[in-house]
């Protein structure tokens, strides 16, 4: 038998059936294997469309289940969290630890991927989950000194115990919910990705505040104007870069008195500016984001109580910026919109007061000019002697590669950003190479206690003390309260400069070009109460030029910050409906400003059909950006197309980064020194005047719009050239909304651009109990397969706004709950 | 038969394991119980097609389809109806492949002790 089965004809064939055997075990190994991974951008196919775990399991149901509850070891007490008809939590906890917790687990319950894809983002930790195409973007926040001013962030919520407290309770809440998560109930992001939620941490809500300031309060023009100063000398950039506007209407109203003595401004030092320029590329600087709000006191308003209003800018994206939600417990009955990963509310109301934000374009971030002493980076010059420099080790996972450890040089200014730029990260553009970054957001602060007493505030004096714990990003916070104050200060903590410190390189050698100290936090600009019975800002000039300190010498133009002073001083028995209705008016100022100077200068016997009948519909406009109307895609794209004609063969030069002047000085030339010499095109042998700059731009623009639109018509309507979306944070397509036919602009109070614009409005009418109306792009849930993700956007694109619910108990009728979620301890 | 035993088994099994349980039910499955390679492929393709196109539904119908049709989008497409199809479909390939293989594996092994009985009987 053993002689006949060792044949060689019987051993090939069980050879055979063996490797027969093994390839049927193998093929069915390959098969997990290959619909398991990742390859490339598409998700693990079948681990993501299989319906046990895939993504079918986040498609919710319409219907919503009326009673839940949860056992959470973490509580102290029973805590009752109420959901009304849009899905927003009402929490009504025992103590403030609960109230903390539930807040991070019902905010993770219905953010949890955007919470942890925004920190990763600001810690420079994308590639991990990404993979190589991040590396760039993760330095760069990993050089700007994130996670370094994070941590110092950190230390100072943690040294003050209410914080702390906050910070604990609101990352132990989150934590409870990831770990309840099982893998077929992970956001479906996680799924298409292919990662896995992390612990939350209480370095992430440091992070993500950062991360407001460099949304905020990373803008940086000093490397542009420094070029600017280099090739066309002081007077030159004087003219053209003046330090106040030609047309302003600053915040603090003009004539306010400053009811202090100022400490001593510290002195320019000699021979400044003989700095360098590096050679790299930049574009043309686009407006900043903006926001508008106002208080209107109750000797204005129908009611007799006082009105807020409130609509922050920002680059729009889903799951929703904000997360709208009441918090109460024993001496806190708040109700307002809070930042996914930050505990508390930032913008919103109480029984007693409402307040609402705007940023201040305060100059909070200097470049300082470093001589090193060799290539190590190990020694550089300042105070007439070397300094050592500190290191610090940035360890970048990658997925799918080697883990990457980059070394970044910190001077005592702060972090040397780039030795070297990458070269194709739009953000590193305005960053010189070689210097040092000093930044606000690197100071130890602690914006959370702000939050703390402002959502507790029972009137004026409240809030004054809250703003005095505010260090970045600076805003203008308006206030109002039921005793009828009104109030607005300009807030965060602002460096002690010489007048114009910043504007341009500073040299980082002398300590004289140090920050030398502070504002004191009570000489902060602020106005109570003023004649004129209403206090708003819009990112203009915080004061006129009588405020004794420099704060910096641009901020965004003043055209949505008259326009809304403009209709206010008219206005009489307002009411919140009309504050709605002027949320979203569309009127442009610098359409108003403009117009005049150009429209006549339009030679129409030269121009063609189409051309003359822009021509007639732009001699004809309201100047109303609204969504239906033509005039404003044509007067858009030809005051565009004018300032790049009038400034781009001076501005822009291979090499040399520079910036344009400003609208506001543009304005100015075209209007009074119509033959500057800025208008001839030095790069043609011919004189070209403002006409010939008019003549073109309008005809370039009616070309292109004939081009890209067709034959004039409805096609060229705004709202279609304007195309507004609200994309998904990490630009999945199809989890954005679709285009929105809406009005808007820039410079109009209806500040809606293509994607960005009003990422909160609300109007609050204080009284015996508030009145409050409010609404967002998107919805209460980040779930792209909820029917609470997007339900908002119609009615935010519409101008309308939804009541919002301050219940008094958890059984509060008023109230159109069609949920609760009940946690116990046990 | 063997169609229902792995209806079952995947549906009771994915509960608790990840998708791929229905590459070694389905394996396990034809390797034991299938007759014909026919029935290897063809039950477990349709069992597993019409479970995961059954669940599938039963999670999409009450979201009125609203993810499915987002992710459609994300994948070019522009229902949610072809999502459905490749989900099953994909599925059920998975499984028949797996079944195949798992009647495949069985015949070589079943093979080899025939040739062993037969000889055992000659002696």
């Amino acid at each position: 038998m053993l002689m006949i089965a060792s044949s060689p004809l019987k051993n090939k064939n069980i050879q055979m059936k063996k490797v027969k055997a093994l390839i049927c075990l193998l093929i069915p190994l390959l098969l997990i294997y290959g619909f398991n991974t990742k390859f490339g951008q598409l998700p693990p196919l079948l681990k993501f469309l299989n319906p046990f775990s895939g993504f079918w399991q986040n498609a919710e149901s319409s219907k919503v289940n009326r009673s839940n509850a949860v056992v959470l070891k973490g509580t102290k007490e029973n805590v009752d969290i109420m959901f009304d008809d849009r899905m927003i939590p009402h929490i009504f906890a025992k103590n403030d630890d609960d109230l903390y917790f539930a807040q991070g687990y019902v905010t993770a319950m219905h953010r949890l991927w955007q919470m942890d894809f925004q920190t990763r983002y600001a810690a420079g930790r994308l590639s991990e989950v990404v993979g190589i195409q991040a590396i760039e973007l993760d330095r760069y926040q990993r050089q700007m000194g994130m996670v370094y001013g994070a941590e110092r962030s950190l230390e100072g919520m943690m040294e003050e115990p209410k914080s702390k407290a906050m910070v604990l309770a609101y990352t132990a809440g989150i934590n409870a919910y990831i770990h309840s998560l099982s893998n077929a109930n992970l956001p479906v992001e996680y799924k298409i990705l292919d990662f896995k939620p992390e612990d939350w941490t209480p370095l992430k809500c440091a992070i993500l505040l950062k991360q407001m300031s460099a949304v905020l309060a990373m803008g940086s023009d000093e490397f542009y104007m420094s070029n600017i100063l280099k090739k066309f000398g002081p007077e030159v950039t004087n003219n053209l870069f003046p330090d106040y506007p030609y047309k302003e209407d600053p915040i603090i109203p003009i004539g306010t008195k400053w009811n202090f003595t100022p400490l001593r401004i510290p002195q320019a030092p000699q021979g400044l500016n003989q700095l360098s320029t590096t050679a790299i590329e930049t574009k043309q600087k686009v407006d900043g984001i903006g926001s508008n709000n106002w208080a209107v006191s109750g000797e204005k308003t129908a009611s007799g109580y006082p009105i807020l209003a409130n609509d922050p800018h920002l680059n729009l994206t889903l799951p929703s910026i904000w997360y709208q939600i009441q918090l109460h417990a024993p001496g806190i009955n708040a109700y307002g919109v809070s930042l996914p990963g930050a505990p508390g509310i930032t913008i919103g109301f109480n029984e007693n007061i409402a307040w609402g934000v705007t940023n201040v374009a305060a100059d909070v971030l200097d470049y300082y000019q470093i001589k090193f002493k060799d290539n190590s980076h190990h020694d550089y010059w300042y105070d007439n002697k070397w300094n050592r420099t500190t290191e610090r080790l940035e360890t970048i996972k990658i997925r799918g590669k080697k883990t990457v450890t980059d070394t970044v040089t910190y001077t005592h200014h702060g972090p040397v950003v780039y030795f070297q730029k990458p070269k194709n990260l739009d953000l590193a553009k305005n960053i010189p190479v070689g210097h040092a970054l000093r930044w606000i957001a690197h100071d130890k602060s602690n914006e959370l206690l702000t939050f703390y007493y402002l959502n507790r505030g029972k009137n004026y004096n409240d809030y004054r003390k809250a703003l005095t714990f505010y260090t970045a990003p600076a805003q203008n916070f308006a206030f109002a309260s039921v005793d009828n104050d009104i109030a607005m200060t300009p807030t965060g903590k602002f460096p002690l400069k010489w007048k114009n410190q910043g504007k341009f390189i500073l040299d980082g050698t002398d300590p004289k070009s140090d920050w030398q100290g502070w504002i004191p936090a009570d000489q902060n600009p602020t106005v109570k109460n003023p004649p004129r019975e209403f206090v708003s800002s819009a990112n203009q000039s915080s004061t006129d030029p009588s405020y004794p300190y420099y704060i910096n010498w641009e901020f965004s133009s003043y055209e949505r910050g008259k326009r809304i002073n403009d209709l206010l001083s008219k206005m009489n028995k307002v009411t919140a409906d009309s504050m709605r209705v002027m949320q979203k008016d569309t009127y442009s100022l610098f359409a108003e400003n403009l117009l005049p100077g150009i429209l006549p200068k339009v030679e129409f016997s030269q121009l063609n059909a189409t051309q003359r009948e822009a021509l007639i519909l732009v001699n004809k406009w309201n100047k109303f950006y609204n969504a239906d109307e033509i005039a404003a895609s044509i007067f858009e794209l030809w005051s565009k197309r004018l300032f790049f004609n009038i400034w781009d063969d001076e501005f822009t030069i291979a090499n040399v980064p520079m910036r344009y002047p400003s609208r506001d000085r543009t304005i100015e030339l075209i209007l009074k020194e119509p033959n500057a010499k800025w208008f001839d095109n030095v790069k043609t042998s011919k004189k070209e005047t403002l006409k010939d700059l008019v003549n073109e731009s309008f005809k370039y623009t009616c070309d292109s719009l004939e081009r890209k639109y067709g034959s004039i018509g409805k096609t060229w309507e705004w709202a279609n050239v304007k195309a507004t979306h609200v994309p998904h944070l990490a630009r999945i397509p199809g989890f954005g909304t679709k285009t929105i036919y809406n009005g808007g602009s820039k410079s109009t109070i209806n500040a809606m651009s293509e994607s960005n614009g009003p990422s909160w409005r609300m109007v609050v009418e204080l009284g015996k109990t508030p009145k409050a109306y409010g609404v967002y792009p998107g919805g209460q849930s980040g779930n792209p397969g909820s029917p609470f993700y997007n339900d908002m956007t119609t009615t935010w694109a519409e101008g309308e706004l939804y009541d919002l619910y301050l219940m008094k108990t958890a059984n509060d009728q008023s109230a159109k709950i069609i949920s609760n979620l009940k946690i116990t301890n046990k | 038969m063997v169609f229902l035993i792995i209806l079952i088994a995947s549906f009771l099994m994915q509960l608790i394991a990840p998708w791929w349980v229905i590459v070694v039910i389905s394996f396990a499955a034809c390797g034991l119980f299938a007759k014909t390679p026919k029935i290897a492929l063809w039950a477990p393709f349709l069992a597993i097609s019409l479970l995961w196109i059954g669940m599938a539904l039963f999670k999409s119908i009450p979201n009125d389809h609203v993810l499915a049709t987002r992710v459609g989008e994300m994948m070019m497409l522009k229902s949610w109806i072809p999502i459905l199809f490749l989900s099953g479909i994909m599925g059920g390939f998975v499984a028949a492949i797996s079944g195949f293989c798992g009647y495949h594996f069985r015949k070589a092994l079943l093979k080899k002790s025939a040739v062993k009985k037969e000889l055992q009987s000659i002696n």
